[in-house]
């Protein structure tokens, strides 16, 4: 009785999810929601923040539904490779090495690393930190900024949260990440505040954007979010969301 | 002192075969095995596999460090536990079960976070530190009752013909009773300390660079994460071959008292 129930309910799942398939393009989209105020889970338990939002308008222009799970950064690119979802938007920094495992879509945002450090230090450079702890996020360009950085002991954390935690506890000297993640913690979160500060904005060559991250193969999907993301920008709803999350 | 020990056959059971019988046993199967493939690996493969081994092994030195610490500090803490839910002293007993109780229902990665970033409001413990106070604490609580029953399996009368023999309770604890509680009490230990050691694994959430946060860093800047896992999975078994090797070692010599 109940394998037959069982059945039934397994054949409806297939055909209901045959039907919408043919309504409307369906991307799943991995993020991980621990990058306040990009992407994060609001108290109300919902998956929010700036590019939330921006994949949501893009998909309403685009004429394509989106649905984004929440995933942990670490394998998140493995996901990707393996087929589980169609893309990653999840403030994924475009580089040189990336590009080669993975395409990109057209940039969506600008970013700069910057580095928080208590209030009571003085640093200015990422030289001051010789020989002492400086935290990231692991796999995320400001990790690679510090193992770049002459004489830092670099310290990987599974969450940027975790790694803030750890600086106000006193037991980081800093800790680098994505301007606005680093805005978001040192001025915005009340205890913190008290505490932190963001020192400096790690000097580099080249501009460095998000991007929204899609397996090699799927030109498909590239496109659809590629139309979708210039749609919003033309049509004045990237400022609308930017100053929504950013101010002016 | 009584001279005839009585003979207890827990490390005879027949689903834990016996390592060491013979030139092929599982050991050496597993061991070599797992060599081999690495080699093999290695040269046919160096561009990702040999970079990963290159990359590792300071993770190693890590890992080896946390597992002997914590089972040290899990071994005087189960001792403790044990005497403590044996002991008559009302008081003690009740602690001794509070604790295990308490630290048994609490999951493992739970008290890693608990012990590192909500203690560390309070007390600014490095990170390796809390790493092996956790991992102690856990495993102590599981060895207490591993300690507790290997006690518990000594007849009576040991401790009936050592008080008569004028021993005070102390002595016959650790005189009479525990030299041969220990032989029932090496196996299960051995497999805790085995279930420590990947265990350890679980401490690379805080921040600990052992195998695993190690490998992970190499699997996220290269994306070469089927090939790093891989490594990493075979260089835990090595490691782990290597512990059980020493507690067969271990339980080998006690058993030549066994007649």
């Amino acid at each position: 009785m109940f394998r037959k129930v069982f059945l039934i309910v397994l054949a409806m799942t297939f055909v209901a999810s045959a039907a919408f398939a043919g309504a409307k393009k369906v991307i799943s989209i991995a993020s991980d929601c621990t990058w306040p105020p990009m992407e994060f889970v609001n108290s109300d338990k919902e998956i929010v923040g700036f590019s939330v939002d921006l994949m949501k308008a893009a998909a309403k222009a685009g004429g394509y539904d989106i649905k984004i799970s929440n995933t942990a950064w670490d394998g998140i690119f493995a996901g990707l490779k393996a087929g589980k979802y169609d893309a990653i938007c999840s403030s994924v920094s475009i580089n040189e090495k990336r590009k080669k495992a993975m395409n990109f879509t057209v940039p969506y945002f600008e970013v700069k690393q910057a580095v928080v450090v208590p209030k009571d230090s003085d640093a200015k450079d990422l030289s001051a930190f010789s020989g002492k702890p400086v935290g990231a996020q692991i796999g995320t360009t400001g990790y690679f900024a510090i193992k770049k950085a002459e004489g830092a002991v670099a310290k990987s954390y599974d969450e940027i949260g975790l790694a803030m935690e750890d600086l106000y506890n006193g037991r980081l000297s800093a800790v680098v990440c994505d301007d606005p993640i680093a805005a978001n913690y040192a001025l915005q979160n009340k205890q913190y505040a008290t505490k932190l500060k963001i020192a400096f904005i790690v000097k580099s060559d080249n501009p460095e954007y998000y991007g929204v991250a899609v397996n090699k193969k799927n030109n498909e999907v590239l496109d659809l979010l590629n139309k979708g993301i210039e749609a919003v920008k033309k049509n004045g709803e990237y400022d609308r969301i930017k100053a929504k999350w950013f101010g002016k | 002192m009584a001279d005839k020990v009585v003979k207890i056959d827990v490390t005879d059971g027949a689903s834990i075969p016996k390592t060491g019988d013979g030139i092929i046993s599982a050991w050496w199967v597993s061991f070599i095995g797992a060599i081999s493939i690495i080699a093999y690996l290695v040269i046919a493969q160096p561009d990702p596999y040999k970079d990963i081994l290159l990359f590792v092994p300071d993770g190693i030195l890590v890992t080896f460090k946390v597992t002997i610490f914590s089972i040290m500090g899990a071994l005087v803490l189960g001792l403790l536990t044990g005497l403590g839910r044996l002991s008559k002293n009302k008081l003690i007993n009740l602690i001794a079960s509070t604790y295990v109780e308490v630290v048994r229902g609490i999951p493992l990665l739970v008290q890693l976070f608990y012990i590192y970033y909500a203690l560390g409001r309070f007390f600014t413990v490095p990170d390796t530190l809390s790493a092996i106070i956790a991992m102690s604490v856990c495993y102590g609580a599981y060895m207490g009752e591993v300690f507790r029953a290997g006690i518990e399996s000594i007849d009576d009368g040991q401790t009936e013909a050592s008080r008569s023999l004028g021993f005070n309770s102390r002595q016959t604890m650790f005189m009479v009773i525990l030299p041969q509680a220990w032989r029932t009490i090496l196996p299960p230990v051995g497999n805790e300390f085995i279930a420590l050691l990947k265990d350890t694994s679980l401490v690379s959430i805080i921040a600990v660079a052992d195998i695993l946060r190690r490998g992970r860093e190499f699997a996220a800047e290269s994306f070469n994460y089927f090939e790093t896992y891989t490594m990493i999975a075979l260089l835990y078994l090595l490691i782990t071959l290597i512990l059980s090797r020493g507690v067969s070692y271990m339980e080998k010599r006690l058993s030549q008292y066994e007649k």
